[in-house]
């Protein structure tokens, strides 16, 4: 690649030149290494060496000053809409996730500044018949109802938007079937009979809050027998369990602490009462930021997902999408009590190097071929699944988010008030054309598109 | 229908005398040459136009024109001329059935117009179609019988060697209608067993949204799938269908959950069926639907005979943690494995100093592998006999013994000292001093080897774990000054990508 604009343009080769500065700190192995080597260093050695081309401006055509390529839009869309379009035999294995595939597309797209409302037609009537007459929509027709794939068939209708999207789902056997998957420990189940896990607590919450369920157990619920008088009762001591001694979060009681599993917990948290109230009270703050911190790596730039493992574009989302919760429990609501908008300082406060992240997502994680997408890293084909949570990790990367205003009523829940703003502080990296849209803290859809669901839903009284 | 050959000989003699036309090659250029035999002059007619005819020709145009009016009463003629004209008829050997022009053939499954066949391929064509005429009157003929077997009840079976005749049957059946439609009766339709369940198919627009092309042979297993499903069977067969399914696609969460319900309604053996997972985990070892069923069956397993048979119980574990271990040495990381394991031992109660062992040699296989050190500290601290029941783990726990404390202290220090920057050892060290309700400060001495001269000129860092560890130790001893410098390195110097982290802590000092 970098061989194809020699000899057409004059001028000095990249990396070479005076006016690229990239700090050391992404372009040279850590100060600090083992001696011992075990598998994990290995990998965490090949890593970088894959990395540091990508880096260094090497691997790519055309870098800005600070060593950065362009963030190319219309490649990765090209490659998005190829994905929502038909797709070869080879995509066998995606038919129980199809949804995901969907919510994955639009909301990247919607990142990139898309217009997705054109697709609702055709997301309306590819979802009617995955919905089951039991409540829930399934990976297909005919498939069972799953936490995983309701959520993501939810937020895709929500990110196409209007009433006719919004009316496909069937909101009492949404609510029945939620009963039957809350568990006695107050988790929730992602299937009938299928396991209990972190990512129940967060679907279960987003569902259940963005189309304004009832939150009163049905008699015939699991949980109804042990107590539980409502869908969330129990659901904060659950996800508590989930923390582990290194601070992070695990899919259930018990196992090892995964940053997916950590955007989850705090999601669930921030949506069943404000985070500066739930997020401190059920997590051991210091470990948890302690934790989430060591996630990040030079000179990769970008964050792991436990560890002594590798980095991997989808953690920007997972792991990168935690600091505006974070900061949400740290500072409570900052709305000042004028209504005054609050002063910007030009100090850079963020816990984490949002600098680094946006290196590591625009120098490695971009597929400049002509395929397009974004990847895992820059040994890994790019896919949807990691189009959307890496464009997710760049925007909360972008973007200064603040929580202004805590909900009127503990029982509203994902009622908290949230404001975006471009992050300006310290030095800017990239390109202004390269800053893309915002998305919401919690949802990780479109803000706007969040409010329209919402006040849809809540304009609506019982089912 | 061909015209009946003694009128196209005759027709044939009285119009090309003059060429003797070409054999057809094509099924078209038959008809079209059959066509002129029972259509006599009119070749010439489209040449030359009526009046270029000669006056024979013309009579014999008009004649034959007229066959079919004269015969039908259309045309009234005279007794007398009727006579004649059927003699002029009869004389000229003219046909009575002529061939309409442009006959249509039809297309075969590929598009291709039949008419540009040649006339072999034709034949064989329609030996095939005869072929499959006749297969399917005696197909109907098997199906009478068994329904006749049926209602005849008890011993009114269908023989074994009639149902292999009929699967064979099948078999070539759905062979000619490939061939001859590009039908693909899949291997189901195809086996009598399943003639009584209707597949529901898949129906989605032709612009649904990440539309895959499923290939034939498991888009027809998931619409028999969602059949049975529906109709809540637990069979024998149903079970080897979700065999079929899963082994072309083990992500179909709805196929295992379905199998769980067949394995137990059934009541088939839980072993046979572990037995039979253990290749298909193999196979995928990034799948974890496998490891959710396992648990299920576990589960199962475990109500219906290993609750009141601790023998079977401790042996179960045993040849579960072979198993595992078995996958754990090609996926040493694999959070759904790990997970698993994690279930056994709590349901079996499996904390054994074997279990402890095991885990312990994969720790020294690779000391950065922290699914491993997770693992320990689960064996470790949930261990009933040692632990509180429901105590988080990132708090105190009074009743984990001294002894266990101080072991597993000495432990991770052991691992510490082999790797300084490994962090999973420092989260264990951190952890196991929660547990035990220990500060920091009962490690500051070990901790503090890892650097030397902080601040100053020979200033060397082996551990950035132990840095960030003593700033705290530095903050509990109110020692603000040292705990900031410790922070301040790690920012500056040790662990910069992280500076924003540590600013934030060097602000939390204050």
């Amino acid at each position: 690649m970098a061989a194809a604009a020699v000899g057409q343009q004059p001028g000095p080769a990249h990396g070479s030149g005076p006016s690229i500065s990239i700090p050391s700190l992404f372009t040279q192995p850590p100060v600090i290494r083992d001696e011992l080597e075990t598998d994990s260093s290995h990998l965490q050695d090949e890593t970088v060496e894959e990395c540091l081309p990508f880096l260094s401006g090497l691997e790519h055509d055309k870098v800005n000053a600070h060593g950065i390529p362009r963030l190319d839009r219309e490649r990765h869309a090209r490659f998005l809409r190829k994905q929502l379009g038909a797709l070869p035999s080879a995509y066998v294995g995606a038919d129980p996730s199809r949804p995901w595939i969907f919510y994955w597309c639009l909301n990247a797209l919607s990142l990139l500044g898309e217009d997705v409302e054109p697709y609702r037609a055709r997301l309306v009537e590819t979802v009617r018949p995955m919905q089951n007459p039991t409540g829930g929509f399934g990976g297909g027709f005919g498939q069972a109802s799953h936490l995983a794939t309701t959520y993501a068939v939810v937020l895709s209708l929500a990110l196409v938007g209007g009433e006719e999207a919004y009316d496909v789902v069937d909101r009492r056997s949404m609510w029945k079937w939620l009963c039957q998957l809350k568990q006695p420990d107050g988790g929730f189940q992602m299937a009938v009979g299928g396991e209990e896990d972190v990512r129940g607590a967060y679907c279960a919450s987003v569902v259940i809050s963005l189309l304004n369920l009832p939150l009163n157990l049905s008699p015939e619920s699991p949980a109804s027998a042990a107590g539980h008088t409502d869908l969330v009762s129990g659901l904060g001591e659950w996800v508590r369990l989930c923390q582990t001694y290194e601070g992070g979060v695990s899919a259930k009681h018990g196992v090892e602490a995964h940053g997916a599993y950590a955007f989850c917990a705090l999601g669930c948290l921030s949506i069943i009462d404000s985070p500066h109230r739930s997020v401190r009270k059920y997590m051991d703050m210091p470990r948890l930021i302690s934790w989430l911190s060591s996630r990040q790596y030079a000179p990769e730039g970008g964050f792991s997902g436990r560890t002594n493992k590798l980095v991997d574009g989808c953690y920007s989302h997972w792991v990168g999408g935690c600091w505006p919760l974070i900061e949400a429990s740290l500072s409570g609501p900052t709305a000042s009590p004028a209504g005054q908008p609050l002063q910007v300082t030009d100090e850079d406060d963020s816990l984490f190097s949002r600098n680094g992240l946006i290196r590591y997502i625009l120098c490695c994680c971009q597929d400049m071929s002509k395929r397009g997408g974004m990847r895992d890293k820059p040994s890994k084909y790019s896919d949807a699944y990691h189009s959307c949570y890496v464009l997710s990790g760049l925007s909360s990367a972008q973007t200064k988010w603040r929580f202004v205003a805590s909900r009127a009523h503990e029982t509203l829940l994902g009622d908290d008030r949230w404001e975006a703003s471009p992050h300006t502080s310290g030095v800017q990296i990239f390109d202004e054309d390269d800053r893309i849209a915002t998305t919401h803290p919690v949802y990780a859809i479109p803000p706007h598109k969040v409010d329209a669901i919402r006040s849809y839903f809540l304009s609506k009284e019982g089912f | 229908m061909p015209p009946k050959a003694k009128a196209a000989a005759k027709a044939a003699t009285s119009d090309s005398k003059a060429a003797p036309e070409a054999t057809p090659e094509t099924v078209g250029e038959r008809s079209k040459q059959r066509f002129y035999q029972t259509n006599p002059v009119q070749k010439r007619f489209e040449e030359v136009g009526f009046p270029g005819l000669t006056p024979a020709e013309k009579k014999t145009y008009a004649h034959a024109n007229l066959i079919l009016p004269v015969a039908n009463r259309l045309v009234s003629l005279s007794n007398k001329t009727d006579r004649e004209y059927w003699k002029h008829v009869a004389k000229e050997g003219l046909p009575c059935r002529r061939l309409k022009n442009g006959y249509r053939w039809g297309e075969d499954k590929h598009g291709r117009d039949i008419g540009t066949y040649r006339l072999d391929e034709l034949k064989k064509r329609t030996l095939s179609q005869a072929r499959l005429t006749a297969l399917d009157v005696l197909h109907r003929q098997f199906l009478a019988r068994r329904e006749a077997a049926a209602a005849r009840g008890e011993g009114g079976e269908i023989s074994p060697e009639e149902l292999d005749e009929e699967k064979k049957r099948r078999k070539e059946m759905a062979e000619l209608k490939r061939e001859l439609y590009g039908e693909i009766p899949g291997p189901l339709a195809s086996d009598p067993e399943w003639d009584d369940v209707a597949p529901i198919p898949q129906t989605e627009p032709e612009d649904a949204l990440a539309r895959i092309a499923y290939p034939d042979e498991y888009a027809e297993a998931v619409s028999y799938l969602r059949a049975v499903m529906a109709a809540e069977e637990y069979s024998p067969r149903c079970l080897r269908l979700t065999e079929r399914v899963i082994a072309m696609n083990p992500a179909h969460y709805t196929v295992w959950l379905y199998r769980f319900k067949i394995v137990s309604a059934l009541g088939l053996p839980v072993l046979d069926e572990i037995q039979w997972l253990n290749g298909v985990a193999l196979d995928n070892l990034k799948n974890y639907q496998i490891w959710h069923h396992r648990q299920l069956l576990l589960d199962h397993h475990f109500a219906a005979t290993l609750a009141a048979d601790p023998d079977a119980a401790k042996q179960f574990a045993k040849s579960e943690t072979d198993f595992i271990s078995r996958i754990l040495a090609e996926d040493t990381k694999n959070y759904h494995v790990w997970s698993y394991r994690q279930y056994l031992v709590t349901k079996l109660g499996y904390w054994s100093p074997f279990e402890l062992a095991t885990t312990q040699s994969m720790i020294e296989d690779d000391l950065r592998n922290n699914s491993a050190w997770s693992h320990r500290f689960f064996i470790v601290f949930s261990d009933p006999s040692v632990s509180t029941p429901g105590s988080a783990p990132t708090e105190h726990d009074p009743k984990v013994p001294d002894a266990i404390i101080d072991r597993e202290t000495q432990y991770a220090k052991d691992k510490i000292l082999l790797a300084p920057q490994n962090q999973s050892a420092w989260h264990y060290l951190r952890g196991v001093l929660v547990k035990g309700g220990r500060g920091l400060g009962t490690v500051s001495e070990f901790a503090s080897q890892f650097f030397t001269d902080l601040g100053g000129e020979g200033e060397s860092v082996r551990s950035s774990h132990a840095l960030d560890l003593m700033s705290e130790v530095y903050h509990k001893q109110g020692d603000v000054e040292k705990a900031r410098l410790c922070l301040q390195r790690l920012s500056d110097k040790w662990d910069p990508v992280r500076e924003g982290y540590w600013k934030y802590r060097l602000a939390e000092l204050k």
